[in-house]
């Protein structure tokens, strides 16, 4: 610990030297015959490739690019978000877009919101890390939501197509099985907010703790994530779901084959 | 032996209508009248495209060549939504969708008074069931019957019945069978499919045969050599 409260930022030896615990689990895997060995090598050595990539651009785009180069970045990662989430629901056409639309909105009103009311600075260095956070989570919720979407399609396409034959619209007909799977998909983020800080300390926090930053002012930080990724959360749930919908009836109100 | 028309006016006409999913053909060339008034029984074997002719005519399916229309006017130019509600459908396994008695039969038709789901009720043979009972406790043929209710309380003027009877025991399926039979009284048409040949000479007035997605005789059950071969 520095003399200021700030922690000692681990050297590059350091590292090597953490690196020492993913031996370890390598030699838990070889030991317990798991079989997992070398997809654990091939993790480690993804992560720190990935990460030194990541840190090498972000000291670029925070020494060289400014905002819009943060906005560009986001862009990226809402891109990228929108295609895992809709891995999780394939058989709904157009997934991938409907992700996409979900998470974007999400990112964009409730970053936007904190930004406009100068909640977080407008700086490439608050942008990018907490952007990330809130892709992450929209992109978790939409891609249950959408998975759930067409989970319910199947298990309870005879109880719609009975309420489509009773001359009720798509939505209506839907309206059940949207709230089952929109509930599925928010309840892990509930849950989460309800605990936070009781089992661990969430990131945010943390690490503005180890960078010296008084906890009863770090605490202020994280209810802001913590409130943002509710927000988040709920938007990209029930977007990813309600747009879905339109992919999933056709012209005559049928649904489709999924 | 092709049927003559009789002098009812028609309900639905079918031109040359053909249905194909996952590449197989399910119905081939269907031409056929039914008409109002009529209890007219779609029978067949298995796989024969019974249940698939019900879907076309309430467009939960569409058809892939031909035309179909209800009252001489296009399926098609019609408000798929109005068409519902005019063409009320009952599949052959029935599912409940709220968990009321009284809340089921309201499912299409929320405006429905106390008194119009009484009156349902008792045209279903359920009056003596308790309107707050949870409907996925009734027996097969009781929920059969409330399926029934539900359709009848968006005042259709056609029911297309998919194989209503075949899960019932024979004293549930003579139940909803005289339900059926008391359906033409009050001025509705009725569209049954069913794989019991003998059923289908009771009930009905008109028979179309399907056999492998063809319509292969029609005519009244008591004429129909098909049935007979039964």
């Amino acid at each position: 610990m520095n003399a200021d409260n700030t922690a000692n930022i681990p050297t590059w030896w350091g590292v090597a030297a953490s690196a020492s615990l993913v031996l370890v689990a390598i030699a838990i895997s070889w030991r317990e015959r798991l079989g997992l060995g070398r997809e654990v090598g091939i993790a480690a050595l993804r992560a720190f490739v990935q990460l030194a990539v990541v840190g090498a651009l972000l000291l670029i785009v925070f020494n060289h690019g400014g905002l819009p180069a943060a906005f560009a970045w986001l862009a990226i990662m809402v891109g990228i978000a929108g295609v895992v989430a809709a891995r999780r629901a394939p058989t709904i056409p157009d997934a991938r877009h409907h992700a996409w639309w979900a998470i974007g909105v999400a990112v964009t009103s409730t970053m936007g919101l904190l930004l406009a009311l100068g909640v977080i600075d407008a700086e490439p260095t608050v942008v990018i890390p907490v952007g990330g956070m809130v892709v992450s989570t929209a992109m978790v919720t939409a891609g249950i939501s959408l998975q759930r979407t067409a989970d319910v399609v199947e298990d309870q396409r005879a109880s719609i197509e009975a309420r489509l034959s009773l001359g009720l619209t798509a939505r209506e007909s839907f309206l059940e099985p949207y709230r089952k799977a929109v509930r599925t998909a928010l309840i892990p983020t509930v849950d989460t907010t309800k605990v936070v800080g009781l089992i661990s300390l969430p990131g945010a926090m943390t690490g503005l703790i180890l960078a010296g930053v008084d906890p009863w002012v770090a605490i202020r930080y994280q209810i802001v994530v913590m409130y943002m990724l509710l927000g988040a959360a709920f938007i990209s749930a029930v977007l990813s779901a309600r747009i879905a919908q339109g992919s999933l009836f056709d012209d005559a109100e049928r649904l489709v084959r999924v | 032996m092709p049927h003559t028309d009789g002098p009812a006016p028609e309900l639905f006409g079918l031109e040359d209508v053909s249905f194909s999913a996952r590449d197989r053909l399910i119905l081939d060339g269907i031409t056929a009248h039914i008409h109002e008034g009529h209890v007219t029984a779609v029978v067949g074997p298995s796989g024969s495209g019974k249940s698939t002719l019900l879907r076309l005519l309430n467009r939960l399916e569409e058809p892939t060549a031909g035309r179909i229309t209800f009252r001489r006017t296009a399926l098609s130019e019609l408000d798929v939504h109005e068409l519902r509600r005019r063409v009320g459908l009952v599949a052959q396994r029935p599912v409940t969708l709220t968990r009321r008695i009284d809340s089921e039969v309201r499912a299409g038709e929320a405006a429905l008074t106390d008194d119009d789901v009484d009156r349902l009720l008792s045209q279903v043979a359920l009056s003596h069931i308790a309107r707050d009972r949870r409907p996925d406790e009734l027996s097969g043929g009781e929920q059969q019957r409330l399926a029934l209710a539900r359709a009848l309380a968006v005042a259709p003027e056609v029911l297309l019945l998919d194989e209503p009877t075949s899960a019932l025991d024979p004293k549930a399926a003579q139940s909803v069978d005289r339900v059926i039979a008391g359906l033409t009284d009050v001025g509705l048409s009725v569209v049954l499919v069913t794989h019991d040949l003998r059923r289908a000479a009771a009930l009905t007035d008109d028979a179309l045969v399907l056999e492998a997605g063809r319509l292969i005789e029609r005519g009244d059950p008591a004429s129909v050599t098909y049935l007979e071969d039964a």
